[in-house]
């Protein structure tokens, strides 16, 4: 993909922010984690690493916890007991500006798409190089077209989201969550309402990094059709509270 | 009586705490000013320059209007008065304390508040109920970058200009109010601009900054203090809009202990 961002980092207050983690660490590790806000049973904690290049679906019914672990790991929701780690980071533990920083090196589609309906969907796309990296205006332009343009989001970029159908909003919020090249993302309910065709497409081209490698890919659903299971790496079921291992 | 008192003590301790919040809110905003990016910049220009044109451009007809008519009514009754004791040279006094010093900087805020502060506190509340602002925070966005720091400078700009704009028009109402009751033109110059001071500008500056201030600030703390559901944005108008009316009027005051201290 052209306009691929800078690697550079201007701001002085951005590298502040990347002092955080370690390098070798796993992108996303959740440690006895409690997960169903009744912590009768030490032994249901939910444990799960994803590991760097890989794609791994927490699948669960809609009390069982799960919709809580996307908002965990960008430290917007903290778990009653237990730990998560970005990047070897203690997001829970975090100062409240080092972490709206560091979740730049998250891409993030939260339920529903969280898209901003005052803008349209380039403008969308636009919001983190615009408002969280350091890149010149035509340099932003560049990238956002590119995204725009793979995507396929191209006749209806100027449409607000209102104005889209849920497959174009669905894309949207996806090439938003990708707009920074971040090296872990993070999907709430992705492909709901979406065909397998669409889904398995905007799976595989969140699992490609622009150079070419695999990124780390965190999905959260309630359910995921077969064909896009298999592009998994893994599958876990949450049960009580506690992670099963599926297979894709 | 312990109840009594305790009531008290709760009433003031909330009271207390929202004063804290807003002072928090303001730091927020003014450090969120260092933190803007290079593309955000230009951005945030843009959003300021629309803010300006939906706050000052568009209430242009309204204040002009307002400022026309109050001022021949203040100035046409007070000529009326200060003929009969033959004082007329007073006038002077009466435009600059008046309407310069004191009407015109709390009449446009009013405006402001009634057009603007409602539309941002709205906003600012749909956008926390919709999930936009923690959207914002999960890509690393400040909000009070993206939302509080343009509208509150737009605000400070166009509470300004109203003012300059609400005391010229009141200037020259007053002039037809003046010469319907037998002033020349030159005589009410003489004593205009003789009553007016270095002062004056000071004054409306440092009001066109705290009231624009207040008009942004506290329609977008309440706005974005909701968080029960879409039922609560219409009470976070209401004390979004009440406390600017309050901040304005006990600010005014402030301004008036300091300017005669």
């Amino acid at each position: 993909m052209s306009g691929r961002p800078s690697q550079e980092v201007r701001a002085s207050w951005l590298r502040s922010a990347l002092t955080w983690g370690r390098p070798d660490a796993a992108p996303l590790v959740y440690t006895a984690l409690d997960l169903r806000d009744r912590p009768d049973n030490p032994d249901h904690r939910f444990d799960l690493t994803v590991e760097a290049g890989t794609a791994v679906v927490a699948i669960g019914d809609e009390d069982s916890g799960v919709s809580d672990l996307g908002g965990y790991a960008l430290g917007l929701k903290r778990p009653i007991a237990g730990k998560v780690e970005v990047f070897g980071a203690p997001v829970g533990a975090m100062p409240h500006y080092d972490l709206l920083l560091f979740r730049r090196r998250i891409g993030y589609h939260p339920v529903g798409d969280g898209l901003l309906q005052n803008l349209s969907l380039r403008d969308n796309v636009a919001l983190p190089l615009r408002f969280a990296s350091d890149h010149r205006l035509a340099e932003v332009d560049d990238r956002v077209a590119a995204l725009v343009e793979d995507f396929r989001l191209r006749a209806v970029a100027t449409h607000r989201p209102a104005a889209a159908n849920e497959e174009d909003r669905r894309r949207a919020a996806i090439a938003r969550a990708l707009a920074l090249d971040p090296d872990l993302v993070v999907l709430e309910a992705p492909f709901d309402g979406l065909t397998g065709r669409a889904a398995q497409d905007l799976l595989d081209k969140v699992r490609r990094r622009d150079d070419g490698s695999r990124r780390a890919v965190f999905v959260t659903a309630q359910d995921l059709v077969p064909s896009v299971r298999r592009m998994m790496d893994r599958v876990i079921k949450v049960v009580d509270g506690a992670a099963v291992e599926e297979n894709p | 009586m312990t109840a009594v008192v305790a009531a008290i003590g709760h009433s003031g301790a909330r009271r207390l705490s929202v004063l804290g919040g807003l002072a928090r809110f303001a730091l927020g905003t003014f450090r969120a000013a260092s933190r803007l990016t290079r593309a955000g910049r230009w951005v945030t220009l843009r959003v300021l320059v629309n803010q300006v044109r939906f706050t000052a451009l568009q209430a242009i007809g309204l204040v002009t209007f307002l400022a026309a008519i109050l001022s021949f009514l203040v100035i046409s009754q007070a000529m009326r008065t200060l003929a009969s004791v033959g004082s007329t040279d007073y006038i002077g006094t009466v435009v600059v304390v008046a309407i310069v010093r004191e009407l015109g900087p709390l009449l446009t805020a009013l405006i402001v508040v009634s057009r603007s502060g409602t539309a941002i506190a709205a906003e600012m509340a749909t956008n926390r109920v919709m999930g936009e602002v923690t959207a914002l925070e999960a890509m690393g966005i400040d909000p009070y970058i993206y939302l509080v720091l343009p509208r509150m400078l737009g605000a400070i700009i166009s509470v300004g200009a109203l003012m300059i704009l609400f005391d010229g028009v009141a200037l020259t109402s007053g002039y037809f109010a003046a010469a319907l009751n037998g002033m020349h033109f030159s005589r009410y110059l003489d004593i205009v601009l003789a009553t007016l001071s270095a002062k004056d500008v000071w004054l409306t500056l440092g009001k066109g900054l705290v009231f624009g201030s207040a008009v942004a600030l506290f329609p977008s703390y309440h706005g974005l203090a909701v968080k029960a559901g879409p039922t609560e944005i219409p009470q976070a108008v209401t004390r979004g809009v009440v406390a600017t009316i309050v901040a304005v009027f006990v600010s005014s005051a402030f301004f008036v202990v300091v300017a005669s201290g």
